[in-house]
């Protein structure tokens, strides 16, 4: 996941222009196209879990083993058994998309209180906090989830959560790093001299109106980054397994024919994760450049 | 060096060393818990099919001396891997350590020659679009560091491979290490590397990260009194600009590479140690992932050690902070 460190700057809610016109072309550009990748994912989310595809995912058929994409009534071809690969990258989604959404919520839920703790609480937690953000670095986050595959053999919503819980280090640091910089604003002694409670000014002045970008931001990349863990260990073979279809384990099995020159089975699923994860990162940057204010190409 | 250099660099490598210590005890910790909280611990494993009932396997607990409390488990099984004994290879029988440094060798010439490439492309890039600024050339190299960040890498992999056997003919379709007697033996081997080096998601980062700090540094006021002056900029640039945010990038990037390196030894064979964890993971061989994961974490906080080092070996004031 992604790190940006906190420059010092002007707090840039407070010019009144609304954010598309002080945004740069090339920003709105990455926005858009990550926003168009987004909706078509939860598009085609929505449409797998009602079962509203083209065609049965699981259909075999070996009279139209690996077609083009192009072909008539298949349009994005069919793999090395025949079956449909629009509607198998379509189900694909399944298997990335709750798991996912639930790392994001845990990271976001655990990194914003360590942050919070850290930064609004000052000296007395925030040796340990650092503590247990160098310990969750210290993993390389694919072998830890390995080491929890092979002592619990879980499914892939205690991955996620595995996931979720590596993700809590750079939002907590993000969160903190941006509490210090408005402590230095002296802006939480106001609150303070305002006689504000503390649930307040945390809640609503320190993470509504000021760690909100961020946090979204942080879950477009930590979705990304789920993806990629899914897709990872799907390819691996620990995630989804065969005939089910998840993009890591298309690429895996499509693969096998690749020496025959077959390519179009495995790179199909490598496209859709490529564009997906694109998408994901040019949504987070082009946000973290136009909401955060930091536009230094 | 003077001796007056080396001893702000002693002090802060005391200090970071204890910080290791402690980390590698938490890690070392962490471990414990997951295969201590695991169905089946590290000891049942062990007696797994040999002893029927359970009476039986409290009995064989308590005549081999095995403590019940958690915690003096967690000390012996400290002291046994401090004393180098980290079990025994469910799968292999052989003892883990030295098999996984064994492997852990040709993942570190793996993990350190893709760093290379990765510093190779993402470093020029950088540099030339900190120094010149936005000009025609940086929205392709940005939008092409973006693409190769996202490609998935099992996939590029077999791109590469399937360019150099079939295209170029240089290998034959076998894949692995059967390749003894080839003429390309070697650049085989570079394979992996490079596409670990490419493909391991990180380089548009690293590059924003580089091109962020080398702007920083381009901006002070002590460039600009260089270039007054006519001094050399690059002299005054090097260690702020280059040396310090590329060894932090290392240090920080050792960790995604060595779990790039998890899929790239797969796709091509190569005998590491993200094989090893990937074989253990599937056989549930907890000795062996468990060697894998303290021996990762003890990468990555070397890396994380030396990067302080050079930090305070650039910059003394930092050791008394």
């Amino acid at each position: 996941m992604k790190k940006y460190s906190q420059i010092s700057g002007e707090i840039s809610e407070f010019s009144d222009l609304p954010f598309w016109k002080k945004a740069d072309v090339v920003d709105l550009v990455y926005v858009g196209y990550g926003l168009l990748i987004v909706a078509l994912v939860v598009v085609s989310y929505i449409l797998g879990s009602f079962n509203l595809l083209p065609r049965d995912p699981q259909d075999i058929d070996l009279h139209l083993m690996m077609a083009p994409p192009g072909t008539a009534g298949r349009l994005l071809g069919t793999d090395f058994m025949g079956r449909d690969m629009l509607s198998r990258l379509i189900v694909g989604i399944q298997a990335y998309f709750l798991p996912g959404l639930l790392a994001i919520l845990i990271a976001l839920c655990f990194g914003t209180g360590l942050g919070v703790l850290a930064g609004y609480r000052g000296e007395k937690f925030d040796t340990g906090i650092t503590y247990f953000t160098n310990l969750v670095d210290s993993f390389p986050r694919l072998v830890l989830i390995l080491l929890v595959i092979a002592a619990f053999k879980p499914n892939i919503y205690y991955i996620m959560l595995v996931v979720g819980l590596t993700n809590v280090p750079v939002i907590s640091s993000l969160v903190k790093g941006k509490i210090q910089f408005l402590k230095q604003k002296n802006f939480i002694e106001a609150d303070i001299a305002l006689g504000l409670p503390t649930r307040i000014i945390i809640f609503k002045h320190i993470l509504w109106h000021h760690c909100r970008s961020l946090l979204i931001i942080q879950a477009t990349l930590g979705m990304a980054e789920a993806i990629l863990m899914e897709t990872s260990l799907s390819y691996l073979g620990f995630g989804v397994q065969e005939p089910t279809p998840s993009w890591g384990n298309m690429v895996q099995s499509g693969a096998n024919y690749f020496m025959q020159g077959k390519f179009w089975p495995s790179t199909a699923p490598a496209l859709a994760i490529l564009f997906t994860i694109l998408g994901l990162h040019l949504l987070g940057d082009g946000l973290n450049n136009i909401l955060e204010g930091k536009r230094n190409t | 060096m003077k001796l007056s250099a080396i001893r702000p660099i002693a002090l802060v490598l005391s200090r970071e060393l204890m910080i290791t210590v402690l980390l590698l005890l938490g890690v070392s910790f962490v471990v414990f818990i997951i295969l201590f909280a695991s169905p089946g611990d590290p000891f049942s494993v062990l007696l797994e099919g040999q002893l029927s009932t359970a009476e039986a396997k409290t009995g064989v607990r308590e005549a081999m001396g095995v403590p019940r409390s958690w915690y003096i488990q967690y000390l012996t099984w400290l002291a046994g891997m401090l004393s180098g004994n980290f079990g025994t290879s469910i799968r292999m029988g052989l003892p883990v350590l030295p098999e996984v440094l064994r492997v852990g060798f040709s993942t570190l010439i793996l993990t350190i020659g893709s760093l290379m490439i990765t510093l190779l492309i993402a470093v020029p890039i950088a540099l030339y679009s900190a120094v010149r600024g936005t000009n025609k050339l940086s929205w392709p190299l940005t939008m092409s560091s973006y693409v190769i960040s996202a490609l998935p890498v099992f996939w590029f992999g077999y791109i590469v491979i399937y360019f150099f056997t079939h295209e170029l003919g240089l290998f034959p379709i076998a894949f692995g290490f059967s390749t003894a007697g080839q003429k390309y033996r070697w650049l085989y081997q570079l394979l992996p590397i490079f596409v670990l080096g490419v493909g391991n998601g990180t380089i548009s980062e690293v590059i924003r990260f580089l091109r962020q700090e080398m702007g920083r540094v381009m901006a002070e006021d002590y460039i600009r009194s260089a270039r007054a002056k006519g001094a050399s900029i690059w002299k005054h640039a090097f260690k702020e600009g280059l040396l310090i945010p590329v060894t932090e990038i290392i240090a920080s990037k050792i960790p995604f590479i060595l779990g790039g390196a998890v899929i790239v030894e797969q796709v091509f064979n190569w005998p590491g140690m993200g094989r090893m964890a990937w074989q253990a993971a599937q056989d549930r061989d907890y000795p062996v992932i468990m060697g894998i994961a303290i021996l990762a974490a003890v990468f990555v906080r070397l890396g994380s050690l030396f990067q302080s080092v050079v930090y305070v070996a650039v910059n003394p004031r930092a050791s008394k902070e």
